[in-house]
């Protein structure tokens, strides 16, 4: 029984040592110099040192930052245009072959709630935001905080005979890349009616 | 006095009121901008003349054919010109109008479609004669006449400036003469617009099965080894 008690003990004692939470760090400091009043010539402590390692650790250049600052979007401004009144989050989608720019939603709105919409610039004081950039795709992916509003009118898209709403952009302001991609398709019903004339088969002219 | 007097006169003036009361319309849509098309594969209006260019083809056509003597009327669709002038620093309106005066054309301009459908709008009357022959020459689809594909927008255009075969019920066929002939010289139109044409307007439109190709200059031809054709 001795002998069961002998090996049970630390068995049941060495996760809760393990698992406790850790000592605080000990300083080389001397308590009873803490007490002392500090003096403004010193050097500092070695705790702001410490502050300075972790803002290091923030500032040193990962594989994920490098990649960020180096993307063709990130030379985009900051803030362009008119940034000023209503505003919406917007995320740039490329669809082959399908005209508009990507989504826009408001900032309560899920993606989900998202219109998917044409971009319209105003001359002399917006233009679209890949136009600072070497090519229209450049900016893949990524969002930002679009000032402006949604015209009266609609654009036409000719690939799937579809209407969208067009933005007219007064302003935006750059947010980075977006976390993921957007995979919803654009909306595809088309626009008109059933084509009951295609059924009529064109008459060929004959040369 | 003798009535026959006044007969004469009469029957001639009227003779040449109708001999004049009709016109030929040829509508030139307009090209995009560079940058929206210049990274795509399948890229748009690298010459930013080509329904000017083709539409005064036409112009110079009909002068040597000789058949038809009505009066030329060339609708040109402004507001691309000139988007696309301040893309490529030039001034297009001047050179295209300048190009219209040597084949003695002289652009009436529009700038969305209510403006076309307005000008379209006859009555047989002197100032609003009827259209004897209508020719398209400018971007489209099957279903769609654009004036303006991707100028303000990429890939598409703004609803107020094309022409869907929804709108074709406010073009009215006492617009036109009975045998007025209308071809569209767009991509896709015989696919489904010439058919919508010829039901609501009630004329028939030679239109493309397939695309149709401007880069060779003058009249569009469609484009070869895709299997088009042209029907009405």
């Amino acid at each position: 029984m001795g002998l069961l008690i002998s090996i049970l003990t630390p068995l049941l004692l060495l996760p809760s040592v393990s698992l406790a939470p850790p000592l605080s760090l000990r300083t080389d400091v001397d308590p009873s110099s803490t007490s002392s009043p500090i003096d403004p010539s010193e050097k500092p402590s070695s705790t702001t040192s410490l502050e300075d390692e972790s803002e290091l650790e923030v500032r040193r250049p990962t594989a994920e930052k490098v990649k960020r600052a180096t993307l063709p979007a990130a030379h985009t401004p900051a803030k362009h245009g008119d940034t000023s009144g209503e505003s919406w989050i917007a995320q740039r989608t490329m669809v082959e072959d399908y005209c508009g720019w990507g989504w826009v939603k408001k900032d309560k709105e899920s993606w989900r709630q998202a219109r998917w919409v044409a971009l319209e610039g105003t001359p002399r004081t917006c233009p679209l935001p890949h136009t600072f950039l070497p090519r229209p795709v450049d900016d893949k992916n990524y969002q930002y905080r679009f000032f402006g509003t949604l015209a009266p009118y609609r654009a036409y898209e000719p690939q799937a005979d579809m209407w969208v709403d067009v933005f007219i952009l007064k302003g935006f302001m750059s947010l980075g890349p977006a976390k993921e991609e957007i995979r919803r398709p654009p909306p595809a019903q088309a626009s008109s009616g059933v084509n009951r004339y295609a059924d009529r088969a064109p008459n060929l002219l004959r040369p | 006095m003798d009535r026959s007097f006044w007969l004469g006169p009469l029957l001639l003036l009227l003779f040449a009121l109708s001999a004049q009361a009709s016109e030929v319309i040829l509508i030139s849509g307009g090209p995009a901008v560079r940058s929206f098309e210049k990274f795509k594969s399948n890229s748009h209006d690298k010459y930013w003349g080509n329904f000017i260019d083709s539409a005064l083809q036409r112009v110079k056509d009909l002068q040597k054919e000789g058949k038809n003597k009505d009066k030329v009327v060339w609708l040109v669709f402004r507001p691309s010109y000139l988007s696309r002038g301040r893309e490529d620093g030039q001034d297009y309106l001047k050179i295209l109008e300048e190009r219209g005066a040597l084949v003695g054309a002289q652009p009436i301009y529009f700038d969305n479609k209510n403006q076309l459908l307005l000008l379209l709008r006859r009555d047989g009357s002197i100032e609003k004669p009827k259209i004897s022959r209508l020719e398209y020459f400018g971007h489209s689809n099957k279903k769609c006449w654009m004036f303006d594909y991707s100028n303000r927008i990429d890939g598409g255009a703004l609803e107020p400036l094309v022409l869907h075969v929804d709108d074709l019920s406010q073009i009215s066929s006492s617009s036109f003469t009975p045998d007025a002939e209308c071809i569209s010289y767009g991509c896709h139109s015989g696919e489904e617009f010439s058919q919508r044409w010829r039901m609501i307007v009630g004329r028939p439109m030679i239109g493309a099965v397939g695309k149709t190709d401007y880069s060779d200059g003058g009249m569009p031809k469609i484009t070869e080894g895709k299997g088009g054709t042209w029907v009405y």
